[in-house]
């Protein structure tokens, strides 16, 4: 690659406690594996399944169509949309941001593309999944990028799974811009097995009176650092980032999640919730940044974090930095215990207390599993929850 | 029969000895109500029955049917047959109602008879409709976002789903309004049988007009002052818990002494 040593000389993105250097994920090798039937999106509705190179399942209906809405996989956009391509990837994650963004940018080979236009409303979930198909010990190298337009409304649930257990890197770069006035939940449900070590970095840019939030679930089984910010350009912008993470065995899941407050009276909320068990590490950065200039802004972070066992390794991080007066923010972290309260309620109605423990952790992050945008979506980070969990009875 | 049996109950608080002695026999068939004036230990002595961590018992003992509570768990209370209505009962997103309840029930069953989907939700719904509630309150999430009135609710329908053979009802009348109060008596009249006793804790009268009590027992300072039927209760509201006391001949402290100074009669 021609530009390959000036992506080399970029920084690496911080991630403040997390030690990833030797995780490699600069040295990328695209996989090419393809697929013929969906592996989980069957029936779905709006949506579409990417697996390795190959679109797995596709479907818009007609009057979506009609109006204009694109939905289809990296691959084809290439081909159907190349100008339109050329114009918006890389716009809200440069390719000089950092050494592993850039790489994503030079070597994504697969992906999904939505451009929802102007004033379009989206009645149902929109499904975007991603699956890695490790059968080859390659990488996935994965670009997603959602525009919803002017006072657009979309409630879009995204997935990513490793179908395979050969050993592999993936890289995932999502950008979305939530135009003037669109209305927009971002939630996703990441979920790469053992043998995948991922980076995975998704930003918005939200521009006047819209709002974007996220929620954003990561329970991957192997190392993975997860990036999150919004840029709230415009003015009245909102955005609430939502944070579940579940670390089990000896893997780490490092966080950051960013809110820049750009626009006047502009709202970033950034909300956290990690549980960790075993030997396993999670660390929580939150970053709220407010420029001068945006007048009546409000930054506020809450992330804590849940030790589960002696050996567990976890941080909580709030970190504010604000250029301007006129504005109110605020920030709180923990690390804490299993509620004992909660325990005790659970018991008292007879529930042993291997049971309640779970029930009581999935209290935990309930605040963003309810927050999911279908009962199905929340009824998988239940099952997401338990699975991760039934680890911790095995090893006891 | 069931028995749940106090006797020379000492418990203290962080230190603090709040009960002092509390001898007391609840058998199924039988609904006690327990009176008292404020930090007297009635909620105390609940909460150690179920076996609340902060409560530690100093003397005494509490057994269910012989078996001393000392050596159980909480949830091993609650399947041995007890159940306690909470004052404050906790909330839990991301866990249903229904979902709760069933693993309550199941809690108390063999691994290879488990209630099932379909009959759990014919049982739900019957007494739901019984205590006149939603039926979204099912998928809800467990208390969460309920009003003070949704709460006090759902503990007797957990009660009447999980049939426990011995409920404490920790001021269940607290914060109801009068309708409210009637469809929670309701709930606990419906369960009254010769398979279920109850041990009620309040502040006021009213909630005996509703649940008749078999048995009253009044609390001051730590210990049982005073039983008798329901007529104590009665007799109570109009003399307050200082006539009682003047009565009785006991040097305890009441928070609210000079209450009835204020009402002077002519």
């Amino acid at each position: 690659m021609a530009d390959n040593h000036s992506i080399q000389s970029l920084p690496l993105p911080t991630f403040a406690k997390v030690r990833y250097n030797a995780w490699q994920l600069d040295d990328m090798i695209p996989a090419t594996e393809t697929a013929t039937t969906p592996f989980f999106m069957k029936n779905k509705g709006n949506g579409i399944e990417v697996s390795g190179l190959s679109t797995t399942y596709q479907h818009l209906t007609e009057a979506m169509t009609a109006q204009g809405v694109i939905l289809m996989s990296m691959v084809q956009a290439k081909i159907d949309y190349p100008a339109l391509l050329e114009k918006m990837i890389g716009t809200v994650i440069t390719k000089t941001t950092d050494r592993l963004s850039a790489q994503n940018f030079a070597q994504f080979n697969t992906g999904i593309f939505v451009y929802i236009p102007e004033n379009v409303q989206f009645d149902d979930v929109l499904h975007l999944t991603l699956n890695h198909l490790a059968a080859s010990g390659k990488d996935l190298v994965a670009r997603i990028f959602v525009y919803i337009g002017a006072n657009a409304k979309a409630d879009i649930l995204q997935e990513i799974h490793t179908i395979g257990d050969q050993k592999s890197k993936a890289s995932v770069v999502v950008e979305v811009i939530a135009d003037v006035g669109a209305q927009v939940t971002y939630a996703n449900i990441d979920a790469f097995n053992e043998q995948t070590t991922a980076y995975i970095n998704r930003e918005a840019e939200v521009r006047d009176h819209a709002t974007l939030d996220w929620q954003n679930a990561e329970f991957n089984d192997g190392n993975a650092i997860i990036r999150l910010a919004s840029q709230l350009n415009g003015e009245g912008a909102t955005s609430h980032a939502n944070v579940i993470g579940l670390t089990t065995k000896k893997q780490t899941q490092g966080f950051v999640t960013t809110i820049l407050n750009r626009g006047r009276h502009t709202l970033g909320h950034i909300f956290q919730r990690g549980v960790i068990l075993n030997r396993s590490t999670l660390v929580f950065n939150g970053i709220g940044k407010i420029i001068k200039g945006a007048q009546g802004s409000d930054a506020q972070q809450e992330s804590r974090v849940l030790m589960l066992s002696r050996r567990a390794r976890g941080d909580a991080n709030p970190l504010l930095l604000i250029d301007e007066n006129d504005v109110t923010a605020g920030h709180a972290a923990s690390v804490g215990r299993v509620d004992e309260d909660q325990m005790y309620y659970l018991m008292s109605r007879g529930i042993s207390e291997q049971v309640a423990r779970k029930l009581v952790i999935r209290g935990f992050m309930g605040e963003v599993l309810a927050k999911m945008p279908t009962k199905e979506a929340q009824q998988q980070v239940v099952t997401e929850i338990d699975r991760k969990l039934k680890h911790e009875d095995e090893s006891n | 029969m069931t028995t749940l049996k106090v006797e020379n109950l000492h418990v203290s608080v962080a230190g603090k000895e709040i009960l002092k002695g509390v001898n007391l026999v609840v058998n199924t068939g039988e609904i006690h109500a327990i009176m008292g004036p404020n930090g007297t230990g009635k909620s105390t002595l609940s909460q150690t029955i179920m076996g609340h961590p902060a409560y530690e018992v100093t003397q005494g003992h509490v057994t269910i049917d012989d078996q001393d509570l000392a050596d159980m768990s909480v949830d091993q209370r609650a399947r041995a047959g007890l159940f306690l209505a909470m004052q404050y009962p906790s909330e839990i997103q991301g866990v249903t109602n229904a979902e709760f309840m069933r693993a309550a029930i199941n809690a108390r069953r063999p691994e290879d008879d488990q209630m099932g989907v379909m009959s759990f939700i014919e049982k739900l719904d019957e007494k739901r409709e019984f205590l006149s509630m939603s039926e979204e309150m099912a998928e809800r999430y467990l208390n969460e976002g309920f009003s003070g009135g949704e709460k006090k609710r759902n503990e007797i329908l957990q009660m009447m789903m999980i049939e426990p053979k011995i409920a404490i009802l920790d001021e269940i009348d607290s914060g109801l309004d009068i309708d409210a109060l009637k469809v929670v008596s309701r709930g606990v009249n419906d369960m009254r049988s010769s398979d279920f006793g109850a041990l009620m804790i309040t502040h006021y009268q009213r909630l005996l007009d509703y649940i008749v009590p078999d048995f009253v027992h009044v609390m001051m300072g730590g210990k049982i002052v005073k039983t008798g039927g329901a007529e104590l209760a009665k007799k109570l509201e109009t003399e307050g818990y200082a006539g009682l006391r003047d009565e009785l001949g006991l040097s305890v402290q009441l928070t609210d002494e000079d209450v009835n100074s204020y009402f002077v009669e002519d």
